[in-house]
């Protein structure tokens, strides 16, 4: 066992120190203007574009959580991801719309050193590649192509945005893994439920909608993974890792609500996202006033309810503020030309 | 403990004992395809409210469980009443010899599920339901005898016991928000319960996946000499029994290369199961499948509402 801890510490020392290369930046990297927002100007729409918008968000998690795991994007099955329960194929990323590829650092599989974080990866990547694979079996012909996405320069803007680093490799140790993890899990769990009260009330509507809370509940599973293992990794915060979910917690919130929904949605309250803490919030319980709390799941303070965000908030987040202008399509940081499908 | 817990302690293990004896359907069960739709017809004539005071009822029993897993004491008396017949709370404890994140942690899902009463609560006004009858002693003992894993179960003698017991309710939550979101009619969507409802699962899920990490992780640090993976396998077993399959076990990774099974979701698609409430009234009743059945397990005298009588 104290090989396995001396590794664990070796690997939470190098990826503490490549998160902490250099100082806070601003969000001045980021375009912060108050926006008119793209998405919200989409007045007439389909069960199947809101199902194109969740596409475009399975292609970047799915491509990231391959590239962790397995070294490979989506579109190239390897003995790796066919032993971990991978199709014998690759996942096709062809479909409407303008077709991008993946832009990432030279070798991005992730040198795992803990049995935990590595078989997360692996069984994340699985199960990721099965939602893309599962949305494109449903739309069939009106699916959306893969767009351009960014795992590289997108983690640099953001971490620097967060005021983390001026430079993040989510790639790098175990540690880097789980934070570009947090990244994105939380934000597909609020894209789900957000997208839920949109989906038709007709039968085939009520067949899409079962579909959409169960990949939601997945989504939340995974959120629950990493956000507990990022505890567990870190559990009084000396090792920075809660800090940065702070941080980052607090950029998307910050990038989501410069387009709060309209009408107001209560579950939209400000802050919309809150990091992994211990002890930082207190609670009355029926037997016990002001005790101390976790923090792991991602919900309202009052009554512990996820956060549902609009497709121009999700925008929003996965473009770094590039939803400001209405009738312009909104593109940067993990998508440099813009999703595909209605909903950009 | 009194005849009538007598009684229902009885009742409890006997129709755990039915579930067991209809493992063997298990596996055909396990082996049927759940494309994330509901493949058993959906309860039908029911209102918004009905849905949400199912939800109450099940939200009840895990505040009870967690609170009393916290702080030794379960929900305080103004959120309780309501309609239909109020019961007492039998047995719960405060979980012993916790470290201090651990006692966090478990205040942490305390806090959450005593919020979701509360909302619920307020979201019905009062068309709201009493607490029924609830067990959290009898029932984990007939649990554990149904899924073989010993004659009684306590789940608050320690951290990893806990977490077992913690598992017997968060993935059955997680499953009946999916079966009862798609139920909600086009007004209650419109006055936000979906967005509610889909607000409660996403945190049931948070919670669902960060219990079996727990467990996936101490089972990996501890080896062959962690009996506590087995054991919620065992209740997971069980589950599949009683409600319709829809289950995930846990796994044990040997390498990093070497998927994790935190998520409980369809294998094929990796899209999350949804029961029908007749499938998770019959995991709380502890009973296996059959119409009639209305009380049980965690539920001696049923639950309250309109949705509390197995009709399949």
């Amino acid at each position: 066992m104290a090989n396995q801890e001396t590794k664990v510490v070796d690997n939470i020392i190098a990826s503490r120190r490549s998160l902490l290369v250099g100082g806070g930046a601003a969000l001045a990297a980021l375009a912060l203007a108050k926006p008119a927002s793209a998405a919200a100007s989409v007045t007439s729409y389909t069960d199947n574009d809101i199902l194109n918008f969740a596409l475009n968000l399975e292609y970047l998690e799915a491509n990231f959580y391959y590239l962790a795991a397995f070294g490979t994007t989506i579109d190239k099955a390897n003995a790796a991801s066919m032993a971990a329960g991978g199709p014998s194929a690759g996942i096709p990323i062809t479909g409407t719309g303008t077709a991008g590829t993946v832009t990432v650092k030279a070798n991005p599989k992730v040198p795992f050193k803990t049995v935990t974080v590595g078989s997360y990866a692996t069984e994340t990547a699985i199960e990721e590649g099965k939602h893309v694979l599962f949305l494109q079996s449903v739309l069939g012909s009106y699916g959306v192509a893969q767009p351009a996405i960014d795992l590289e320069n997108s983690f640099n803007t953001l971490a620097n945005a967060a005021g983390i680093a001026p430079t993040f490799d989510p790639f790098a140790a175990d540690a880097d893994f789980l934070i570009g993890a947090y990244i994105f899990e939380d934000v597909g769990v609020s894209a789900y439920h957000g997208a839920a009260p949109l989906i038709s009330t007709t039968s085939s509507g009520k067949t899409i909608l079962a579909a959409a809370v169960g990949i939601h509940a997945v989504e939340a599973y995974h959120a629950g993974l990493v956000r507990n293992s990022i505890l567990a990794l870190d559990p009084t915060g000396s090792l920075g890792l809660l800090g940065y979910t702070q941080k980052i917690s607090a950029t998307r919130s910050t990038l989501a609500l410069q387009a709060p929904q309209s009408p107001a949605n209560p579950l939209d309250p400000t802050p919309d996202d809150y990091g992994v803490s211990d002890g930082v919030f207190t609670v009355s319980l029926a037997g016990g006033a002001n005790v101390p709390r976790t923090n792991v799941v991602d919900a309202t303070t009052d009554y512990v309810l996820g956060f549902a965000r609009s497709t121009t908030e999700v925008l929003n987040i996965v473009t770094g503020g590039g939803a400001t202008t209405a009738g312009t399509p909104a593109k940067g940081v993990f998508f440099p030309s813009g999703l595909n499908g209605l909903f950009v | 403990m009194n005849l009538s817990d007598l009684y229902q302690k009885g009742v409890s293990r006997r129709n755990f004992l039915v579930g067991a004896g209809a493992i063997g359907a298990a596996s055909v069960l396990e082996g049927c395809s759940n494309d994330g739709t509901i493949t058993t017809a959906p309860t039908s004539g029911v209102t918004d409210n009905d849905i949400l005071n199912f939800a109450l009822n099940l939200e009840y029993l895990e505040a009870e469980f967690f609170l009393h897993a916290a702080t030794g004491s379960g929900l305080a008396s103004a959120d309780v009443s309501g309609t239909g017949t109020a019961g007492s709370v039998t047995g719960g404890s405060q979980v012993a010899g916790l470290t201090a994140q651990q006692q966090d942690y478990v205040n942490e899902i305390a806090y959450t599920e005593q919020q979701h009463v509360r909302f619920l609560r307020s979201a019905l006004g009062s068309a709201a339901i009493a607490r029924p009858a609830i067990d959290i002693v009898n029932s984990f003992n007939a649990l554990a005898s149904a899924a073989g894993i010993g004659a009684s179960f306590n789940p608050y003698a320690n951290w990893d016991s806990f977490l077992v017991g913690s598992f017997v309710f968060e993935d059955v939550g997680v499953t009946a928000y999916s079966g009862a979101a798609p139920l909600i009619s086009a007004a209650g969507i419109a006055a936000g319960l979906l967005n509610y409802a889909a607000g409660i699962q996403a945190v049931e899920a948070y919670h669902a996946g960060s219990v079996r990490t727990f467990i996936t992780a101490r089972a990996i640090a501890g080896g062959s000499s962690y009996p506590y993976l087995g054991y919620a396998n065992q209740v997971s077993t069980l589950r599949a029994t009683l409600g319709g399959g829809n289950e995930t076990p846990l796994t044990l990774p040997t390498s990093t290369s070497t998927p994790s099974s935190i998520v409980a979701a369809n294998s094929s698609n990796a899209v999350g199961y949804a029961r029908t409430t007749d499938q998770v009234l019959h995991i709380v009743y502890g009973t296996a499948g059959g119409a009639g059945v209305k009380s049980g397990a965690f539920f001696p005298a049923g639950l309250n509402g309109t949705i509390s009588v197995t009709g399949s």
